[in-house]
């Protein structure tokens, strides 16, 4: 006989009547615990100041030897540039850039990579890397670092980043006449903002292993030389040479993120050199708030996960977490031109040329990938951070009564189980007897069968939408998804109402929610903490109030309402409301809505596209997970009320 | 028989208590000092050769001021004359050919760049991975494997003065050897204990540069053992400086202080190991110099330096032509008559600091 099938336990016992009776209070006690922890970690007293725990690092030993003319050549490179921008308006000047790397020496590839788009209908996109690897003079080609820097054609949207490639050929100018790299250095210049840097990744890893890559969406194609395992990456977006303040960005796919140490290298360096650099830095102007200090750090701590819940990377550094290398993106922000800074345009992008140098030599100084320092972290502060260890347990408070919730419900289930079932005239004595096997007799089956065919509609949404046949049908991509996702839901709003489950079969399924969200929680919130830690705070209210016995018609209707507004498609459409409400404050709440509607369906398709080329799973948990717990929670809310009026009807003909 | 051994025995007894009597008795008369030519023959060099064993224990680059110490050793103790045959050097890492070296081939013990401490003729006998707790714990005890090289063996005997000196990273009671073994304080006792018992050296000198570094000579119980640690328990022992242009720190404090005295150090120098002791006081040190000396007969002050880090017989460097087996061959003979008497020579080996080096 199991542990929890043994009859000896599962009596009525003290400790399962006094929690039957403050079990809500618990649950709300640490809830709130929870939540008070996490705010509290924005308070020194909770956080570290960060240090740089490799010893190999040694930053800042050496002086940095790049000097003026490295500056000059930046300068005199982004002139010829802008010329080719001229004739370049919607390609990239792959001739020159080329050019520029052999004419310094390097040894120079080219990448071509296909993109087969998923929604169009066979339509394909084509681009092209170009890389030059500087060998290691005096090592085997064993170990590798990336310098890249994204080109953005002059018809993109985004913000002018061209002098980033006149930067990095700079320092691989300076970088190939030094002796003492242990490490090849592969200078890289991407196009078509992260797919190209996703392809090169892809080629350099698995490009030789492919046969057969007719099925894959994104044509990686392979590379004609590589650098051995690539140790660390560098990616450098600069706005202008003449340089306000760096931004250092490291959120990468999935919310995964470098480790620590190589963000305090980057800050450490660049305070050295004296450029001005910070973790989401924003303008001088906004920084001389009045704000407390405790304030700034909760800020700084909700801004990183906001920015990691999505798991979207912000920089081409966050494709490289994906094959553990460790990476991340120094934007360097154009200074605004001011009567009393003087600008020197012939040095003044030396001490950021120095600082690369510094970072690179350090790089060049490790003996092995990063290890030491931390790779799961919330940075409240430039040189402060939170470890894992600290705020894993303000997560955990919030997710751990719903095991609580379970063992409860398991407890007391022979009762409620006898006593909507026997006879209550009989119910006395034999009470417990009836319970023993009644617990062998709750109908597993149907509800495993039920929890199978929720699943099956999450599992669904991930496939249905690339099917060929929807793909065929006279749709674009946005509307096809969301239409799909829609039917998906409207079928587990209706399931509830169809299937009826066989008496307890509810409680059985109340359990297995409560485990199911528990676990899926908590794993989540170790690979992407942010993501489990915002969907446990505003769904843990509503698994703390089902209950499949409540009474108060009120609380049954609140939580109904609650579930609603819980859906996964109606999050995201809040979501995006509160967006476009703050991004576009000059339209009327009746422009709002159907544009907030045709944005969410957007993000939709582009959450599926992101799945299916960058391997981001925020599609696929929100499909596959949430959509099935928030099945199996709405089959709770309305189910009950069935099984309470069949009963009642039951009563009624006795 | 065994009766006149009885006798033998107690008569033996006899007179040494009758011995005894007398020595207490002058004593009590207020001899307190022992004859004067035996404190002096006490005090006295005994031994008749000389050998060192310099370690660097630990790898990578940013150690690279481990292996500048103990190549600066070495170049020190070739200096005041003992031979490369019987210096035992052993690297665990190869800085000069390090790919991120800026100098490649060179390893230098000061930001100036003065001398190339890894130059032309270092003799590097254990290298890389040999370099570990096994192979010098059978170096020392004499317990190397059948076919082990000769430049590899301390052939040292009971009338050798042993130099060891230790670098590397060290905690409480070990020493860490590569990146993978330590060595306890317990075993390198146990090793220098053999080392005693088996007669493999008439004093040792016992010089080791590491965080805790005291630690390392606590459990040593051997005689003639001298020890000096650049640290005490719970102290870190701390470089001296970075060299920018090769990005690393370049040597530790203890050695650095260490060589600067034996720079001053020459074959024929009247200096001491009391003084040799005292070189790196906490102000310049940071950390503070242990020495244990309980096992130690002699007194430091009175032990010249080159009793360990020079060469027993002062050598003669010769000019002239010599032949030692063909001395009555005619030509030979008319050589030596005709002669010219040659200028004297001295030679100067280049100091490992210059004057204006960091003061």
């Amino acid at each position: 006989m199991g542990l929890l099938s043994d009859p000896s336990l599962s009596t009525h016992n003290k400790l399962v009547d006094n929690l039957a009776k403050h079990v809500r209070k618990l649950c709300l006690a640490l809830y709130t615990a929870g939540v008070v922890w996490f705010l509290c970690l924005a308070m020194p007293e909770f956080n570290h100041g960060t240090y740089l725990s490799e010893n190999a690092l040694s930053p800042g030993l050496v002086y940095p030897e790049i000097r003026i003319e490295a500056n000059r050549l930046a300068v005199q490179l982004l002139e010829e540039l802008q010329r080719e921008r001229k004739e370049h308006q919607s390609t990239t000047p792959h001739a020159w850039i080329a050019a520029k790397f052999q004419e310094f020496g390097l040894e120079t590839h080219t990448h071509n990579y296909t993109l087969r788009y998923p929604f169009g209908d066979g339509k394909e996109f084509h681009g092209k890397n170009i890389y030059g690897i500087l060998r290691a003079p005096r090592i085997g080609s064993t170990e590798g670092i990336v310098f890249s820097a994204p080109y953005r054609v002059p018809s993109s949207v985004h913000v002018d980043i061209t002098p980033s490639v006149p930067l990095l050929l700079a320092f691989a100018d300076f970088a190939r006449r030094k002796n003492y790299w242990a490490k090849d250095l592969i200078f890289l210049v991407t196009e078509q903002e992260q797919l190209g840097m996703q392809a090169w990744l892809e080629a350099y890893h698995d490009g030789d292993k492919e046969s057969d890559s007719s099925d894959a969406y994104l044509r990686a194609g392979n590379l004609p030389a590589r650098a051995g395992s690539l140790q660390a990456a560098l990616n450098i977006e600069v706005q202008d040479l003449e340089v306000d303040y760096i931004d250092v960005k490291i959120e990468g796919l999935n919310g995964k993120l470098p480790n620590l140490d190589m963000f305090n290298l980057v800050q450490r360096i660049m305070a050295r050199e004296g450029v001005v650099s910070g973790y989401k830095h924003t303008p001088r102007k906004k920084r001389r708030s009045h704000q407390s200090n405790y304030e700034q750090n909760l800020r700084q701590m909700l801004a990183m996960l906001s920015s990691q819940a999505s798991g979207v990377p912000n920089g081409n550094h966050g494709l490289f977490h994906r094959y553990r290398i460790d990476a991340l993106t120094i934007t360097a922000s154009k200074r605004v031109t001011n009567a009393n800074v003087k600008s020197n345009p012939t040095s003044a992008a030396v001490p950021l040329l120095k600082a690369i140098e510094g970072i690179a030599r350090s790089l060049n100084n490790l003996l092995e990938r990063f290890h030491q320092s931390f790779f799961f972290y919330v940075i409240v502060n430039n040189d402060r951070y939170i470890s894992i260890g600290d705020y894993m347990p303000a997560l955990i408070a919030l997710v751990a009564c719903t095991f609580i919730k379970a063992y409860l419900t398991w407890s007391t289930l022979d009762v409620t189980v006898a006593a909507t079932q026997s006879d209550p005239k009989s119910a006395g004595g034999k009470s417990t007897l009836a319970a023993d096997t009644m617990k062998l007799s709750l109908p597993y089956g149907s509800v495993l069968i039920y929890l199978t065919f929720v699943l099956l509609i999450g599992y669904c949404g991930n496939v249905l939408p690339l099917q060929e046949y929807f793909s065929k049908l006279p749709l674009s991509a946005a509307p096809l998804t969301a239409s799909i996702l829609v039917g998906l839901n409207a079928i587990g709003f209706v399931l509830p109402f169809v299937v009826t489950l066989p008496p307890g079969g509810l409680e059985l399924l109340h359990i297995g929610l409560l485990l199911i969200y528990g676990c899926a929680m908590i794993v989540i919130g170790l690979l992407n903490f942010s993501l489990g830690f915002f969907v446990a705070v505003i769904s843990m209210p509503l698994i703390i109030a089902l209950n499949t016995k409540a009474s108060d018609k009120s609380m049954r209707n609140l939580t109904c309402v609650w579930t609603l507004l819980l859906n996964p498609l109606v999050i995201i459409y809040i979501i995006v409301l509160i967006m476009s409400f703050y991004q576009f404050p000059e339209l009327t709440a009746l422009q709002l809505l159907p544009r907030a509607a045709s944005a969410a369906m957007d993000a939709a398709t582009f959450a599926l596209i992101d799945s299916v080329i960058y391997g981001n799973w925020l599609y696929f948990v929100v499909c596959t997970i949430f959509l099935p717990l928030w099945i199996i929670s709405w089959t709770l809310v309305v189910g009950k009320r069935r099984d309470v009026e069949i009963t009642k009807t039951k009563l009624k003909t006795n | 028989m065994q009766n006149t051994k009885m006798t033998v025995k107690q008569n033996m007894l006899l007179k040494g208590i009758v011995l005894c009597i007398i020595f207490i008795a002058g004593c009590a008369a207020d001899h307190t000092t022992l004859p004067e030519s035996f404190v002096n023959a006490a005090q006295q060099s005994t031994h008749t050769n000389n050998w060192a064993v310099l370690v660097d224990a630990s790898r990578f680059w940013f150690n690279y001021r481990h292996v500048a110490n103990v190549l600066s050793i070495y170049r020190s103790v070739k200096r005041l004359g003992i031979p490369d045959s019987q210096i035992i050097l052993m690297i665990a890492d190869d800085m000069a050919c390090n790919a991120r070296n800026p100098r490649p081939g060179q390893v230098y013990n000061n930001a100036n760049q003065h001398i190339n401490v890894y130059g032309d003729d270092v003799e590097v006998d254990y290298r890389g991975y040999e370099v570990t707790v096994e192979n010098f714990v059978r170096l020392l005890t004499g317990r190397t494997q059948n076919g082990t090289a000769r430049s590899k063996k301390l052939l040292s005997d009971a009338g050798s003065n042993v130099l060891i000196y230790l670098t590397g990273h060290g905690g409480d009671g070990f020493l860490k050897f590569q990146d993978s073994e330590e060595i306890t304080s317990q075993e390198l006792a146990d090793g220098i204990q053999q080392m005693w018992e088996k007669k493999r050296y008439n004093e040792l000198f016992f010089m080791v540069d590491t965080c805790q570094a005291a630690s390392l000579y606590e459990k040593f119980t051997s005689p003639n053992v001298l020890a000096v640690a650049s640290s005490l328990v719970g102290e870190d022992s701390l470089s001296h400086h970075v060299d920018p242009s090769i990005g690393v720190y370049m040597i530790d404090r203890y050695t650095y202080y260490a060589l600067e005295f034996l720079e001053k150090v020459q074959p024929f120098s009247k200096r001491t190991i009391g003084e040799f002791l005292q070189v790196c006081p906490k102000r310049v040190c940071i950390s503070t110099v242990g020495v244990r000396k309980d096992l130690y007969r002699r007194d430091p002050h009175k032990v010249p330096i080159t009793d360990f880090f020079g060469a027993i017989r002062p050598t003669r460097v010769s000019t002239e032509r010599i032949n030692v087996t063909l001395a009555n061959e005619e030509d030979f003979v008319n050589d030596v008559a005709n002669v010219q008497p040659k200028k004297e020579f001295k030679i100067i080996m280049e100091p490992q600091f210059t004057a204006e080096l960091l003061k």
